[in-house]
């Protein structure tokens, strides 16, 4: 018998093993009481509500929601440029800074990244109570670390030798810096804008989700009241949304020859940092602090979290990531290979919108309706949600590729599939897995929204430590998380580095 | 009177446990058009980059008009130009761009940012250009839609547009043809333009591979292993100071 090589294609198709375990516990959990909702939910998407009440509601709540999720990408973009550029080796470099500094940023912003923007929302809700602008700087604060890696990322790629001979001009060190980061800039704000922008958006219907405002709160209220029409009305109004937004993006030409509009940019990147520190100071000075009271008594506060109890939950979330990165990684390309004709590529694009665009804890709620709450359950739904927006890069991916070896297999009798494995996949196979690699990082933050609604890992247990202003156990539980989602990606990195 | 521009003591530099430049000890004076010759891997790069303090020497002192590089301001440093072997251009911007990036020492970053925009003035640039012989068709092309030649072209009117008083360079004349070798020696070693209006580095040190472009030259410096091997005026030069480094 042939041993199985590992190669990256393999290694693609492999952590679908995870399915073993996840399908036995979601066979055993299954019960048929909610069959008949969920097909009612499905039905629904093809009959949403549409009447003048509906209209005005969904049009007065994606205002809200427009203006959260643009205004939080906006000020994520700028300022995480900003880090980027202060986390990145390029500005040490030139201005001869010791690399420690560039150590502590980095640590900084990786912890502040490893909190997702639910859990900064609650927190901030918890302290401040309901308020617009919890929103925005619930996804910002999560965002700007974010964006910062992505933007940090590109500045490496710098030529070594650009930055030598820029510095052998002796030019003014703020002049070397900005003609050296300037394109990759400009190219990462292009190549990632709009991916950013959809995801301040999803960002926001979730925050909406947890009473944040925005149409994530009657998403959440519909579903509550297994209104599935009218639930279906505000996720369709949310497709037009994102789609609208890719649109006019893509229209925008970032045309920087162009005097007029590069004007208009830097004056809207002025505008918006000014804007930003305004409206940042306004709302620190400007709050009650409802239950600051809570916060300051967070060393007063005992905690009844047992160690016994607190290894169980970072388990718990250490076996949900890997659940759930298993199941994005393999199932795109599983389900893209074996369905590989125009009309099932349609089908698979579209449900892979839709796992993209309906919310994790919607999804997670209607499988609910015939699956008992369990660890597997979350896995699944965070993994099918991750593998919507896997296979989006890995279509557009494959989609752009020379496509010559593939014909010329199919030439010589070669199936389809197997085609398809060696021609088109495996040249892809790499760049894939070092994105996978990249999209885990995000999983394992993403385990604390899933983990508050399905009861399970340390997003459940912040749930509980909030509702009952247990600051301690809060603060415990975040640094757990930290701890997970930093050396996760110490360990991502690693991989990274490797497959590129 | 001592009109050293340029002064090497002792110097040397370690890559790891490979001794790439071992004690070298030089001075240029200035108005001097000096050639490196050497084998590829001798240390002809390694000893440019020292001399204009892009790399540390491990051991010795590299001087500029007699005062240690350390001791210099960022507008005395300026003073020193480098054509690259490998050109060092910066890829996504554009040729007249990237000439415009040899005047950044002397202006301040507003200069910079215009220069990215591209409404600041390109007229020195494009002078710069037209005199290495580059198409006003190029001008505005990103540098990584240009062939070899017009891109050595373009680094090499980004270093003359510096107008510095020293100039380093690591094999200038490659990829370029030989009608357009001999216009751009004459713009390296020539202390004046065509038309007699700008003058160019006084002092050049130029490290080649091809004998015939020795003409010019009023010195040849052979280097082999990290050493200088002779240091003569070009009159001199004969057949066994070549064997020794060839």
């Amino acid at each position: 018998m042939n041993k199985l090589k590992l190669n990256y294609t393999s290694l693609s198709f492999l952590p679908i093993l995870v399915c073993i375990p996840l399908g036995y516990q979601l066979i055993n959990n299954i019960h048929f009481g909610g069959f008949k909702l969920f097909q009612e939910f499905l039905i629904s998407a093809f009959n949403p509500k549409i009447d003048n009440e509906i209209i005005i509601t969904v049009i007065k709540r994606l205002n809200e929601t427009i203006l959260i999720g643009f205004f939080s990408w906006l000020v994520s973009i700028i300022f995480g440029a900003i880090f980027g550029i202060i986390s990145s080796n390029i500005f040490y470099k030139i201005f001869n800074i010791p690399n420690f500094f560039y150590r502590i940023i980095r640590f900084f912003l990786t912890i502040i990244r490893s909190i997702h923007e639910v859990v900064w929302g609650i927190i901030l809700m918890q302290i401040y109570g309901i308020n617009f602008s919890i929103g925005i700087i619930a996804i910002c604060i999560p965002y700007i670390a974010v964006n910062s890696k992505v933007f940090a990322e590109q500045l490496e790629t710098i030529d070594y030798k650009s930055f030598e001979s820029i510095n052998q001009i002796n030019a003014p060190k703020f002049s070397s810096l900005l003609t050296l980061i300037w394109n990759p800039i400009i190219n990462t704000f292009k190549n990632f804008g709009l991916y950013r922008l959809e995801c301040s958006i999803r960002s926001t219907v979730i925050l909406g989700i947890f009473g944040i405002g925005g149409i994530g709160t009657n998403i959440f209220l519909s579903f509550q009241t297994l209104n599935f029409r009218e639930l279906w009305t505000y996720l369709w109004s949310i497709a037009i949304l994102i789609i609208l937004s890719g649109l006019i993006f893509k229209k925008i030409k970032f045309n920087t020859t162009n005097k007029i509009l590069s004007i208009f940019f830097i004056a809207v990147f002025f505008i918006t940092i000014l804007f930003s520190f305004s409206y940042f100071l306004y709302f620190i000075f400007n709050n009650n602090f409802e239950n600051f009271n809570s916060v300051s008594s967070l060393f007063k506060s005992s905690s009844d979290l047992r160690l016994f109890d607190l290894l169980k939950l970072i388990l718990e979330t250490i076996i949900l990531s890997l659940l759930s990165t298993g199941i994005a990684i393999s199932l795109p390309p599983l389900v893209i290979g074996n369905f590989n004709n125009n009309s099932s590529k349609i089908f698979i694009k579209i449900f892979a919108f839709l796992l993209r665009l309906i919310p994790t804890p919607v999804i997670l709620l209607t499988l609910l309706t015939f699956n008992n709450p369990s660890l597997s359950l979350a896995a699944l739904t965070l993994g099918l949600h991750n593998a919507g927006i896997t296979s989006k890069l890995l279509f557009t991916n494959l989609d752009s590729q020379d496509k010559r070896n593939y014909i010329a297999m199919k030439s010589l009798g070669i199936s389809k599939m197997t085609s398809w494995l060696l021609g088109l996949f495996s040249q892809q196979a790499k760049s894939y897995l070092a994105y996978c690699a990249y999209r885990s990082d995000i999983i394992i933050r993403e385990t604390s929204i899933v983990g508050v609604i399905g009861s399970v890992g340390l997003g459940w247990q912040l749930q509980e430590s909030l509702s009952s202003f247990a600051w301690q156990e809060v603060t415990i539980v975040l640094i757990a998380y930290s701890s997970i989602a930093i050396v996760g990606e110490l360990i991502n990195g690693k991989i990274k580095n490797s497959l590129t | 009177m001592n009109n050293t521009v340029l002064e090497l003591e002792n110097i040397s530099y370690k890559y790891k446990n490979d001794l790439i430049l071992n004690k070298i000890n030089l001075k240029i004076n200035s108005g001097e058009k000096i050639a490196l010759l050497g084998k590829s891997g001798s240390g002809k790069t390694t000893l440019i980059s020292v001399l204009n303090g892009t790399i540390k020497p491990t051991q010795g002192e590299v001087k500029l008009f007699n005062k240690s590089f350390e001791e210099l301001d960022r507008k005395q440093k300026s003073k020193i130009t480098t054509i690259w072997q490998d050109l060092r251009l910066i890829e996504d911007l554009s040729a007249e761009q990237n000439v415009n990036c040899g005047l950044l020492a002397e202006n301040n970053f507003y200069f910079a940012f215009k220069n990215l925009l591209n409404i600041s003035s390109f007229k020195k640039a494009h002078k710069y250009m037209k005199l290495c012989r580059l198409h006003n068709s190029i001008y505005d092309k990103k540098i990584r839609k240009l062939s070899g030649g017009q891109k050595q072209r373009v680094a090499i009117a980004r270093s003359l547009i510096q107008e510095s008083n020293i100039l380093l360079a690591d094999e200038p004349f490659n990829n370029l043809d030989p009608k357009l070798i001999t216009t751009i020696k004459s713009l390296l070693l020539e202390n004046v333009d065509k038309n007699n209006t700008k003058k160019f580095p006084k002092t050049a040190l130029v490290a080649l591979h091809r004998l015939d472009l020795l003409n010019d030259f009023d010195k040849v410096i052979g280097i082999r292993d990290g050493k200088i091997f002779f240091n003569i005026k070009r009159n001199n030069l004969k057949k066994i100071h070549l064997e020794k480094i060839y």
